[in-house]
């Protein structure tokens, strides 16, 4: 064994070129196998870290349970930790906006430990009279005070599900809050247990699991919703904790991308590492035919192959590995300077974590993963070329005479032989590794193209577009099943439904504005949508976008005056995809919620369409907003858009605030301007961007490899043939000439394939991003810039080469060429 | 008779101080039109590498090769390839066919690199004569080393050269196919009035030439 494998040292020397490229492409295999979960990782965690500072840490709450509930479910097997929370009231406060209420909360001490809560100074209160409150209370109440001062303030106590009537009382400050401008106060169970009777005290119990050391994101949800159903709790008042358990549990999603994007990996190093050997092989017939004169066994053969290439991927590996974690900390640190435009809070803790290196950056089992699977790829790639040389035959060898392609005994040929012709030989003499060759290079640029199109179809300003109108929308707060706030259901907002024809109006008053959309929407169940809790609300659209439903219908017709009915609806094929069983014709029959009055109706669906989320705002029944209107009896306007004359008027946008006012909860509406939106777009847009095309990239060196090898080899191989050919008369012109067809060949062969397929494949991909709304993806968008630069890459790699590789056979003697044998 | 290949003062030397080979050294000869000249010398005598810049394949330290009347070192390159191609036939001891190309296509390949039409009849005249009419489709690695030679010879007569060289042609056959070649190099030669120079070791077939020149340690000995 131990010639073996000093032959396969020397084989190791001998074909240094080959082996430097091979070389090569396990180092760049070896990196991305490194780099990409390293970096995922490194991210995911920095996120989850943040997380970890800022969320709380409970994994779910139940609300408004009593205390036997709380004593039962506290015994269940699964629970782990559990705190309780208690609202007693709230603290009325005059501001400049209105009054802002400050919430009275008890907590005990399990639950301040899984809230967070931490404070600045003193303790959390334990006698009655004891208060713990942040600074911004006393500067609004216009007090000052320290710990064990008393304070006179106002409350009111929840009591049979409202606020009661405002008293007064005589607090201790225990202690502040760390948070200065939290609108909480804290106060003493004894306090809770005083003033209110059991039945006004509801508790929101906030627990963690107990075994689920190992669990998915999934199943810790499951589990929750489970308990809940064991003791009757109500799915509304359940609330999961997703940021904190995406945080701390591993979400399936991320794991299935992380695969996907290494198993395209391995696939490029298998396909481009077997190539280069492949072609390689051919060129070393009578190197392993002389080894099996001398007695060499199929065995020993094998073990040369396979050595040679296992010491070349030993030489590979730890220096891809030293690269990668050298790089790690240098393509973090771009990651946060790209998010760092973005300025939220939770972007800066982000970044701070990565840039002062709160987490670890490096993990012992990726370096073995990679290790591992790069050695699985070189081996895998090594099986066939170990095959071929392992069956080389004595006589097989010795009588090789070069590239001769299939074993051909004879060929019609041509009648005259001219440059082109020769071209046309060398390639199709041997089509199989012609074909192998083009269809190697061309998987990395049928990747290219592939994602480029998915790129190429969105844009910020596309995603912002396809879920805005205008250039500010204005929304109520609704929110749904939040005790705290019940006045956010649906169907008290629309009693009182601040986006009414008043503001409209002073919304048309402000300077620059152009027009105001109102859209509405009637809350619709049962019937077909009985169990799913998808697309079950009627969208109202405004007569402006009667062209673009219009426009989208895919399948039926729809008239504006069908839509005024009442009775007809134009659904989003979204909807045809829940329920394959809908089409044009299709009558449905639906539960309207009429706020606390509900009506059965049957709609009739008279077209599908393909709109974007600014259209339907995600619901999949369309109708004319006065039919929409009319189905029920009060205002169910539920978004606004205004558009401005100008893209983006910082005096409009401080005037729509002012009349959208400055609390969102005295006001109920909310407002959110496209320029935010886009912005935020943007960051994420860059993200997505740079990290596909720096893998890009990256597979695109791994497949220039291939390129490389093939004409090195190509070249090399023939190299006494070229000599021949001069000696009887080829210039170095023809030679030339000669060598940049057949790189026309594969160049061109290589386009066709990598452009042609896909382009085809881009396509599908886009449609199968259209339907699924990724990237806001809605209209085709070839990648044309990504095409060309394909293209030019291509033609001037192979140019480059063809001009190296002529020159560097010139360096040679016409003698050494001619004499020239393995 | 006339001169068709002069060479005057040449000179090539490998290496340098203790390691310097003079392949060729001082040498200057004649080889007259028509003529069927041999070459001869021991292994390592610089035969070869005279025969090489005779054909321009490689240049020369000093001095000239003059074929018909040109001065072939003069020419750059691509002038000297093309004048390889029209002036210069050669025929090598390991064959030297395109493995890619069939029979027809292996001696049609100077015609084509030189933009020539193939006149069918006359290359069917010259396959006639090598006796290979038949395996015209044939790939060279299905040829007996004698056809291989006589292919090669087809290939060096297609061009209609000046001057025919040929470097050992029956270095790698058997004795009995070494007379066949023999005889069919000599006959083309004189059918296609061909001049030929011939390297070889062999005194045997040094002897069927007209003229033979020795040459010892890169020098002419003698002349025959």
């Amino acid at each position: 064994m131990k010639t073996v494998s000093q032959i396969a040292y020397d084989n190791l020397k001998y074909h240094k070129s080959k082996n430097i490229l091979t070389g090569i492409a396990i180092f760049l295999t070896t990196f991305l196998l490194f780099i990409v979960p390293t970096i995922g990782k490194d991210i995911i965690d920095a996120q989850y870290e943040m997380v970890n500072e800022i969320y709380p840490e409970w994994y779910g709450s139940y609300a408004d349970i009593d205390i036997n509930t709380v004593h039962s479910v506290s015994a269940h097997y699964d629970i782990g930790t559990w705190g309780l929370q208690s609202d007693v009231g709230v603290i009325p406060v005059k501001d400049v906006s209105g009054e802002v209420k400050f919430s009275m909360i008890y907590m005990d001490k399990n639950g301040v430990d899984l809230s967070k809560q931490t404070l600045a100074e003193g303790r959390f209160p334990e006698q009655e009279n004891e208060i713990v409150i942040s600074k911004i209370l006393l500067e609004m109440l216009g007090m000052e005070g320290q710990i064990g001062d008393t304070i006179t303030i106002p409350y009111q106590l929840i009591k049979d599900g409202g606020y009661d009537y405002k008293e007064e009382g005589n607090f201790v400050i225990s202690g502040f809050l760390e948070q200065e401008n939290a609108a909480t106060v804290f106060i003493s169970e004894p306090f809770l247990q005083e003033k209110l009777s059991e039945e006004d005290i509801s508790y929101q119990f906030l627990f963690q699991l107990g075994n689920v050391e190992h669990a998915t994101t999934d199943n810790v949800e499951d589990t929750i919703n489970e308990i809940a159903k064991q003791f009757e709790i109500s799915e509304k008042n359940i609330v999961i904790n997703t940021s904190y358990l995406e945080a701390n549990y591993v979400d399936p999603a991320f794991l299935q991308i992380v695969i996907v994007i290494l198993i395209i990996v391995v696939f490029a190093g298998i396909i481009t590492i077997y190539s280069i050997y492949y072609v390689s092989m051919a060129q070393r017939v009578q190197e392993f035919g002389r080894l099996k004169a001398v007695g060499a066994t199929k065995r020993q053969i094998r073990q040369v192959v396979l050595r040679e290439g296992m010491f070349v991927a030993l030489c590979a590996i730890p220096l891809a590995l030293l690269f990668g974690t050298l790089m790690t900390r240098v393509i973090l640190l771009l990651f946060v300077n790209i998010l760092e435009g973005n300025g939220n809070l939770s972007v800066a803790i982000t970044k701070e974590i990565i840039a002062e290196h709160k987490i670890a950056f490096f993990h012992w089992w990726i370096y073995l993963l990679a290790i591992v699977v790069t050695l699985l790829t070189v081996y895998l790639s090594l099986l066939k070329p170990m095959k071929m040389a392992g069956r080389v035959s004595v006589i097989e060898a010795m009588r090789f005479q070069g590239n001769t392609g299939r074993n051909m005994k004879s060929r019609k040929g041509y009648d005259e032989i001219r440059i082109g012709r020769l071209a046309k030989n060398n390639i199709f003499s041997n089509r199989k590794k012609s074909l192998i060759t083009i269809l190697s290079m061309s998987i990395t640029g049928v990747f290219i193209m592939v994602v480029a199109t998915v790129l190429s179809c969105t844009s910020p300003e596309l995603i912002t577009n396809t879920d805005f109108n205008g250039e500010y929308a204005i929304i109520p707060i609704v929110q749904s099943g939040d005790k705290e706030h019940p006045e956010w259901e649906w169907t008290e907002v629309q009693k009182n439904n601040p986006l009414n024809e008043e503001l409209e109006q002073k919304i048309l008053a402000l300077d620059g504005v152009t027009r105001v959309d109102m859209f509405s929407m009637v809350d619709v169940g049962g019937g077909l949508f009985e169990e799913e809790d998808y697309g079950e609300d009627i969208i109202g659209l405004p007569k402006e976008y009667a062209k673009e439903l219009e426009d989208g219908i895919i399948e039926g017709s729809a008239t504006w005056e069908d839509l005024m009915s009442g009775d007809k609806v134009v659904i989003d094929d979204t909807l045809v995809r829940w329920y394959p069983e809908l089409s044009v014709g299709s009558k449905i029959q639906v539960t309207i919620h009429d706020n606390d009055r509900d009506y059965e109706k049957e709609l009739e669906i008279i077209a599908i369409g393909d709109y974007r989320g600014g259209l339907t705002n995600y619901n999949c029944m369309i109708m004319a907003k006065e039919a929409a209107d009319s189905l029920v009896s009060y205002n169910v306007n539920r978004y606004a858009f205004v558009f401005a004359d100008k893209e983006y008027d910082e005096a409009l946008e401080n005037a729509l605030f002012e009349i959208v006012g400055e609390d969102e909860m005295e006001t109920g509406l909310e407002m959110r301007a496209k320029q935010t939106d886009y912005k935020l777009n943007k960051t994420m847009f860059q993200l997505v961007n740079s990290v596909c095309y720096i893998f890009l990239g990256i597979l695109s060196v791994i497949c220039i490899m291939n390129l490389i090898n093939t004409m090195i080899n190509s070249v090399n191989v023939r190299r006494k043939e070229f000599g021949m050919m001069q000696a009887i008369g080829m210039s170095d012109g023809q030679l030339q000439k000669m060598l940049f067809a057949e790189g026309l060949f594969y160049t061109l062969g290589t386009l066709i394939v990598s452009v042609g397929a896909g382009s085809l494949l881009g396509y599908g991909a886009f449609l199968w991003a259209k339907s699924e709304g990724i990237l806001g993806i809605r209209t085709y968008q070839y990648p044309v810039t990504i095409a060309i630069i394909v293209v030019i890459t291509l033609v001037v790699v192979q140019a480059f080469l063809v001009l190296m590789l002529g020159k560097s056979v010139k360096k040679e003697s016409l003698i050494e060429r001619i004499r020239f044998h393995e | 008779m006339s001169i068709i290949l002069k060479v005057e003062d040449l000179v090539k030397y490998y290496g340098e101080g203790e390691n310097l080979v003079k392949a060729v050294d001082h040498t200057s000869l004649q080889v007259e039109r028509g003529k069927f000249t041999a070459i001869v010398g021991r292994s390592g005598s610089g035969k070869s590498t005279l025969l090489h810049l005779l054909g321009g394949l490689d240049r020369p330290d000093s001095g000239r090769v003059i074929i018909d009347g040109k001065d072939i070192f003069s020419l750059k390159d691509d002038k000297l390839a093309k004048f390889r191609r029209e002036k210069i036939g050669f025929i090598f001891q390991d064959f030297n066919l395109i493995p890619s190309l069939n029979i027809w296509e292996n001696v049609v390949l100077p015609l084509g690199l030189d933009n020539r039409r193939v006149d069918k009849a006359e290359v069917n005249k010259i396959f006639d004569k090598i006796g290979l009419s038949e395996k015209k489709k044939a790939m060279p690695n299905t040829l007996s080393g004698g056809q291989k030679q006589r292919t090669a010879i087809a290939r060096a007569l297609v061009t209609n050269p000046a001057i025919i060289l040929a470097d050992e042609p029956t270095g790698n056959l058997d004795s009995q196919t070494e007379i066949e070649v023999m005889s069919l190099l000599k006959s083309c030669v004189s059918e296609f009035g061909q001049t030929l120079v011939m390297i070889t070791h062999d005194e045997t077939i040094a002897q069927m030439a007209d003229v033979v020149i020795v040459i010892e340690d890169g020098k002419v000995v003698s002349r025959s």
